[in-house]
């Protein structure tokens, strides 16, 4: 699905690079989370594979194309919701499908399912100042989805939201992948989140980052939030946790 | 809690009117005290002055006023607009055009102004441009500030969509930038009262500000200061209908 072949860059001014012949791949309809420390390079790697920085060296490929070919071939929602505030809930999740210029009754269409499938149907009038931040989270993933590509990238998305909201809509994340038949990659800095919500886990080590260190969460697809008191689970949580530390002390 | 939230609004109102009253209050006191109405008429003088020549302020001057603060105002924002979003466009332009821009805003109105009286005489074309000079900078300066305000990561986020630059314009630094071009007609209101009236005093065959400097050489203060208590009405009429199409557009306001 995914596969950055010897990646290197460096920001613009910068003295050192970011990252360095940095190769690794994700599979189709997988949901990976990429952890690490502050600083590290995770945000790099989502802002390179949406072209918002030019690719300085190596190549990436989306279905075994090379992204600089391409054009809208990621669904991106982005750390804070960034919904527009003069446009409804409908209006926001139809956004990429009308820069796309889906015809209007088909972007209705599947606005009102996306909407259904987010559990906000009666909210399609109302504004984004209307909703609660964990209601904002939803549009924005329903505007995610709308984007169409079946490669998701997710910054973060709940950082900003209080714990309670934060677990509820980590579970409601995990439904939504079950039913969907997409591709998730997550960054979260949040360790026991990474663990719950996906099948493998990269850690970015080095600096400038030149590997990522793959572990598989051993966890069944239905999950719950008390398998995560396994002590396979707690073993893996320190042992992440040690090394995410390590990286961060060097 | 509603009541009160209600009320709130209402005793800014009444603060405001009670105000405006003091003032007048105020005016009528000094007025009494100097006791020349050649030097500070009473505002019942002024007052009883345009009921008297209400026919002609209002169905000759007036309109005549209003003409030049139409079409210049209307053509400044348009101006002001166009520039702005060229410059947004094109960041060489940006650098060419705002050192210019600045330029004009050095020069005052009344010293330019004159020019224009020597090449397009006591015209209406004359009063118009002088209205485009004084309000077109401030439309400009406000416009471009409000599309510098989009948000980098919005952005960004059309990018990822494969918005092209128009879409990017139409989708989302025009909604950004209209709060701020609400400010911008806010401020070319006033601004182009004063500044067709300038133009008037300046000579012109009608029009307030021509009315105003002829009561002057009659020593008429109360003729003198009807066109502008006249004047400031219609200022204020404008804005707050401004203000009312705003509050309706603009259901956003200060959000991020």
């Amino acid at each position: 699905m995914l596969e950055f072949q010897n990646v290197s860059f460096t920001y613009p001014g910068a003295e050192a690079p970011i990252m360095e012949n940095l190769s690794f791949s994700v599979e189709a309809g997988s949901f990976v989370s990429i952890i690490g420390a502050s600083g590290s390079g995770k945000s790099t790697l989502f802002r390179l594979l949406n072209s918002l920085e030019e690719l300085q060296e190596g190549t990436i490929t989306v279905n075994g194309r090379d992204i600089r070919s391409l054009s809208h071939y990621t669904s991106y929602m982005p750390q804070q919701d960034l919904l527009f505030p003069w446009r409804t809930v409908e209006k926001n999740v139809m956004l990429p499908m009308q820069v796309q210029k889906v015809p209007k009754e088909e972007r209705k269409r599947v606005a009102a399912q996306m909407l259904a499938k987010v559990g906000l149907t009666d909210w399609a009038n109302s504004y984004p100042r209307e909703l609660s931040g964990g209601m904002r989270q939803r549009v924005s993933f329903a505007r995610t989805l709308c984007a169409g590509s079946d490669l998701l990238l997710l910054d973060e998305p709940f950082s900003a939201l209080d714990s309670i909201t934060r677990i509820s809509l980590q579970e409601w994340l995990r439904e939504q992948w079950e039913s969907l038949d997409k591709t998730i990659l997550f960054i979260t800095h949040d360790v026991e989140e990474a663990i719950f919500l996906s099948e493998k886990i990269l850690v970015l080590t080095g600096s400038p980052v030149t590997g990522l260190k793959e572990f598989t969460v051993p966890l069944p697809g239905k999950r719950t939030r008390e398998m995560l008191l396994q002590g396979e689970i707690q073993q893996l949580k320190e042992t992440l946790v040690e090394l995410l530390r390590s990286e961060a002390a060097e | 809690m509603r009541g009160r939230k209600q009320l709130k609004p209402l005793l800014r109102k009444a603060l405001g009117i009670g105000f405006g009253v003091f003032l007048l209050l105020l005016w009528q006191l000094i007025a009494v005290a100097i006791g020349k109405s050649f030097i500070l008429p009473k505002p019942v003088e002024v007052l009883g002055h345009i009921i008297e020549n209400e026919n002609e302020l209002f169905m000759v001057h007036l309109p005549a006023t209003m003409q030049v603060v139409a079409v210049g105002g209307l053509l400044a924002v348009i101006l002001g607009f166009l520039l702005a979003t060229a410059m947004d466009w094109d960041h060489r332009l940006e650098k060419a055009l705002y050192p210019l821009l600045t330029v004009t805003q050095t020069i005052p109105t009344i010293c330019i102004a004159p020019v224009f009286v020597l090449w397009f005489g006591y015209t209406v074309k004359m009063r118009i441009i002088v209205v485009v000079l004084v309000n077109f900078f401030s439309v400009t300066v406000n416009v471009f500030d409000g599309f510098r305000a989009t948000s980098a990561g919005r952005m960004e986020l059309m990018q990822t969509y494969g918005a092209g630059r128009l879409q990017q314009f139409l989708l989302l630094r025009l909604p950004t930038a209209l709060p701020s071009f609400f400010t911008a007609l806010r401020i070319a209101v006033p601004w182009s009262v004063v500044g067709a009236t300038v133009a008037e005093w300046l000579g012109a065959p009608d029009g307030l500000g021509t009315y105003s400097r002829s009561c002057m050489m009659n020593l008429d203060a109360a003729g003198l200061l009807a066109p502008l208590l006249i004047l400031t009405g219609c200022a204020l009429i404008l804005n707050g209908l401004l203000k009312w199409i705003e509050k309706r557009v603009i259901t956003w306001q200060g959000e991020a």
